[in-house]
């Protein structure tokens, strides 16, 4: 066969459409944008939309994407062609510098986004995340409502619930320290509350708990553990100041159980984040220990009730005894 | 074997301005590169300078890259050697600059715009309208210009390397404004899922259906003349050419295989990039086989070193990207460094090295100059050498890292830790390939001032 001129540019051009008539009319006659259940009636806000503009043109594109899949760990449902009814453009993403963002709504609460966007460290300590501060309040106020909207629906109940506790943990914190423990415990299930650390706070289980410690929470609860970390300023209610706990044990003695509960569920309405899916419970466990020892200069770590000691457990022997201011009064100091 | 034509004075053709801007090009994309490198590495490095933040720079980096360096060099080689393989003088050298600063204006855009959050955002269509039209414009008037140059040859058979230089030219000013959906100037998208269809059929084929056979057609100019044998088989040239704009064209959706798309969609393009084999395979034997016995001649040649190390990262790109299309494979590297290890063994190894190649082997015609330093164009080489070979282990090495620890049910913020030594690694790496882009602009522009005249072209073109 002889290239011609004419063979050469009927045949490129047929082929080319071809190929463009299976990969792109044929989706664009087949695909239906019918709103999946999640995107039903959903509207997008003034805000929201001048969110998705930013998210767009500062590239947060590049480092997060917009779908989950079968294989993720993350996210509560699998992505449907419909969740992106009617959205111009989509950018799904291809890489996972930072995690999925599709279903970002209400997994944190409004004051962990604004410290999060200013400097990504604030919250994330390691995070690689680039800080947004620059582009100003309004973008940060716009890029989170952007978040919160992720996930359509399902986001929006969620966003509720974080808004209805805020309330309440914003009430409990201004009436003063000890209400304000007295309602964070009095949400933990009764179960956990009278629980101890069942593993030894060790000298190395300490030090793992610290690593933990500085590697996800020092910037909020400040190094020091007075909740004065470089993100307080930002967030309302402000860390938890560790050290008001030495006088509100739970029966003066029990401490663990709580900080598990807590460390694992997050505290939704507060900038407290879940680290069911971040830690493992010994980690959770050493961080508990940590905490006790380093802020509160007490644990409960294996005082009764107690099973069987985990296989190779070291012998170690609770020396520190419960603080005897007993139970706070209200309004003491 | 094509042979060169001479011309007595060459004055500064459209065609160097190309291969001059694109050297200029390789840098500063590798400076933006090396910018993005940083802060995965250091966050706070940059911090908060708006035109520094990643999301700015790396399309800048990226389409600077693709459409300044590789793209803009390869076609500046072509305007050279598509009139010489067709002896003929290119139609009009005027019309040839305006591509040039079309083109220019184009890539020029990317540094100004997306640095100030002036974009489109969706990945390689980040242009804004009025540069997609200077896109659109500058490869019109190349395709006018060639077909005319095409009208008026001396020769009548047309090389293969015309072919793909042509088909790329038309199949990018089709693909261009679909991939763009110019007819939707405010976003440059459609609404829904179907929007990022179109992207990827788009995005893969830029690397498809214009760096890749613009790449494979330097490759069947150069390969021949250096070693002095003809053409392997004209049979598989066939074959080669046609399976590549029928294969490739239509397996994007492999880029969001695991998005919710069609299912006839995704079996569609893992089949069918599983069946790129075939052309890949195919050129490369013909290539090969066009040098076999001589490939010390492709490696002695300073140009021939690029072009035939090329060959083989295009091996290399095309095993490993059918590998990746398999869903199975994907699970593990899909969304992570695994991909960007591709992208820079694809494009700079494969597509890259040949532009880089191209140059050298055109430019002591354009200029009527000897290459002012050889030996700059063996560090060139080694430099650009080991950081490739870094960029690919480290990179395809934090992708397995990350790619499993999420599949354990590690969650990203987890896992960065983990790559955190690969991404210092890929910045240490980076500055040798952005060291390699400025030896290699700085031998270019010794070249083209200070390089020895050739005093007579034509003898020497004559016994060769
Ligand atoms: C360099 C890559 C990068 C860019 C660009 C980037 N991010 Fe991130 N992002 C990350 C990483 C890494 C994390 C995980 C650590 C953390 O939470 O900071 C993250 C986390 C997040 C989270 C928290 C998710 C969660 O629930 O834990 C949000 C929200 C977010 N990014 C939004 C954005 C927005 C909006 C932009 C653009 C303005 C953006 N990101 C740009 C890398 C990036
Ligand atoms: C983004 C900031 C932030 C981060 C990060 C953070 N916390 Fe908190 N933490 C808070 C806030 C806010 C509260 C609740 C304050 C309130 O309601 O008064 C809280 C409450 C707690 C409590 C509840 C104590 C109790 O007695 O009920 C514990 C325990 C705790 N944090 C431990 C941790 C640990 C351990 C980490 C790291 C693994 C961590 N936090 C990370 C902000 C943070
Ligand atoms: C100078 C040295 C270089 C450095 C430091 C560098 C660095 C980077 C970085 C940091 C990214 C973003 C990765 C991410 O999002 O996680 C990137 C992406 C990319 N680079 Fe480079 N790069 C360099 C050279 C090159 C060259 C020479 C080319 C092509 C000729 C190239 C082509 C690309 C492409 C196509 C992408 C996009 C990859 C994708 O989206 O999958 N780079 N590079
Ligand atoms: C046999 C041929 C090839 C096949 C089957 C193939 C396959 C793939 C696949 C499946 C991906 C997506 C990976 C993922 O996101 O998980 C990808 C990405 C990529 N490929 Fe290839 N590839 C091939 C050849 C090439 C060539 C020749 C080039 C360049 C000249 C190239 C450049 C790229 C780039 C730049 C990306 C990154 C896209 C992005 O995510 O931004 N590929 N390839």
């Amino acid at each position: 066969m002889k290239m011609t001129p004419v063979l050469l540019i009927v045949a490129a051009l047929l082929i080319f459409w071809v190929s463009t008539f299976l990969a792109v009319l044929l989706p664009a006659v087949t695909v239906s944008d019918r709103p999946s259940p999640a995107r039903q009636g959903v509207q997008w806000s003034a805000d929201v939309a001048a969110g998705h503009d930013l998210y767009n043109r500062n590239g947060c594109s590049y480092c997060h994407s917009q779908f989950v899949r079968a294989i993720d760990w993350e996210g509560q449902r699998l992505a449907q062609s419909g969740d992106y009814a009617g959205m111009e453009p989509i950018i799904l993403g291809t890489e996972r510098t930072g995690p999925d963002l599709s279903q970002e709504g209400g997994l944190h609460p409004d004051d962990w986004h604004a410290a999060h966007f200013v400097n990504p460290r604030h919250t994330r300590p390691l995070s690689i995340m680039p800080s947004w501060e620059f582009l100003g309040d309004t973008a940060v106020r716009q890029l989170t409502a952007y978040m919160q909207s992720e996930g359509g629906r399902d986001a929006d109940a969620h966003v509720q619930d974080q808004r209805d506790y805020h309330a309440q943990a914003l009430g409990a914190y201004r009436a003063g320290p000890d209400r304000n423990v007295r309602w964070l415990h009095d949400n933990v299930p009764a179960v956990w509350r009278d629980m101890p650390n069942p593993y030894p706070a060790t000298e190395s289980a300490r030090e793992r708990g610290k690593a933990v410690y500085l590697q996800f929470c020092v910037n909020c609860h400040g190094l020091v553990g007075d909740g004065q970390g470089s993100a307080a300023k930002f967030l309302d209610p402000p860390p938890l100041n560790f050290t008001t706990l030495r006088r509100n044990l739970a029966q003066g003695k029990y401490i663990g159980g709580i900080f598990y509960y807590q460390i694992m569920n997050g505290v939704t309405g507060t900038a407290m984040p879940y680290f069911k899916r971040e830690l493992e419970s010994e980690k959770i466990w050493a961080v508990s220990n940590y905490l006790a020892v380093q802020f509160l200069g007490y644990t409960d770590a294996t005082l009764e009730p107690r099973g069987i000691p985990a296989a190779g457990e070291p012998a170690w022997k609770n020396s520190y005894t419960a603080p005897t201011t007993g139970p706070a009064r209200e309004g003491a100091p | 074997m094509p042979a060169m034509p001479t011309t007595d004075r060459p004055r500064f053709s459209a065609a160097l301005a190309f291969l001059v801007a694109g050297g200029v090009w390789f840098l500063v994309a590798g400076l933006y590169g090396l910018a993005g490198a940083v802060h995965l590495m250091a966050p706070e490095f940059f911090n908060n300078i708006p035109w520094l933040v990643f999301g700015r720079t790396r399309p800048v980096h990226v389409n600077t890259m693709l459409f300044g360096f590789v793209a803009g060099s390869l076609m500046g080689a072509a305007l050279h050697y598509v009139p010489a393989l067709l002896r003929a003088k290119l139609w009009s050298p005027r019309l040839a600059w305006v591509s040039f600063w079309l083109w220019q204006a184009a890539v020029l855009s990317g540094p100004v715009t997306f640095a100030f959050g002036i974009t489109q955002a969706r990945e390689y269509t980040e242009y804004i309208w009025p540069v997609d039209v200077c896109v659109v414009l500058a490869v019109g008037t190349l395709i006018v210009n060639l077909l005319m140059t095409l009208a008026r040859r001396g020769e009548s058979g047309l090389y293969v390397s015309v072919w793909y230089v042509v088909g790329a030219m038309l199949w990018t000013a089709a693909l261009y404004p679909i991939g763009n959906i110019m007819w939707r100037p405010q976003t440059g998208a459609v609404p829904g899922i179907l929007d990022s269809i179109i992207l990827w059929f788009y995005g893969h084929n830029v690397v498809g259906l214009l760096l890749t056979p613009l790449a494979l057609a330097a490759v069947y100019f150069i390969v021949p003349r250096i070693t002095k044998t003809p053409l392997y088989s004209h049979t598989l040239s066939l074959i080669g050419f046609f399976s590549l704009a029928a294969i490739y064209s239509h397996i994007g959706g492999h880029h969001i295989l695991q998005a919710p798309i069609p299912n006839w969609l995704r079996t569609l393009s893992v089949v069918d990039s599983v069946a790129m084999i075939v052309p890949v395979t195919v050129v490369l034997v013909n290539v090969w086989m066009t040098a076999r016995g001589r490939l010390g001649m492709l490696w002695n040649d300073p140009a021939g070193r690029f072009i035939l190390v090329g060959t083989f990262w295009y091996l290399i790109t095309c095993v490993q990207g059918p590998l990746q299309s398999l869903p199975s494979v994907q699970k593990v590297t899909h969304f992570t460094n695994w991909t960007i290890g591709h992208a820079h063994i694809a494009v700079l190894g494969f597509a890259g090295f040949i532009a880089i190649g191209a140059l050298w082997h055109v430019v002591p015609n354009l200029t009527g100059r000897r290459i002012y330093s050889r030996r700059l164009i063996s560090l060139q080489f080694g430099l650009a050498m080991f950081g490739l070979v870094g960029f690919f282990l480290v990179l395809t090495a934090a992708g397995l890292v990350q790619g499993q620890a999420w599949q354990r049910g590690e969650t990203v913020y987890r896992a960065l830790p983990s790559i955190a030594p690969y991404m210092i690694l890929r910045a240490m790496l980076g500055v040798s390939i952005l060291a390699s882009a400025a030896v290699g602009l700085y031998n270019l522009l010794m070249t083209v001032h200070r390089g020895e005249p050739i005093e007579n072209t034509l003898a020497q073109e004559v016994q060769a």
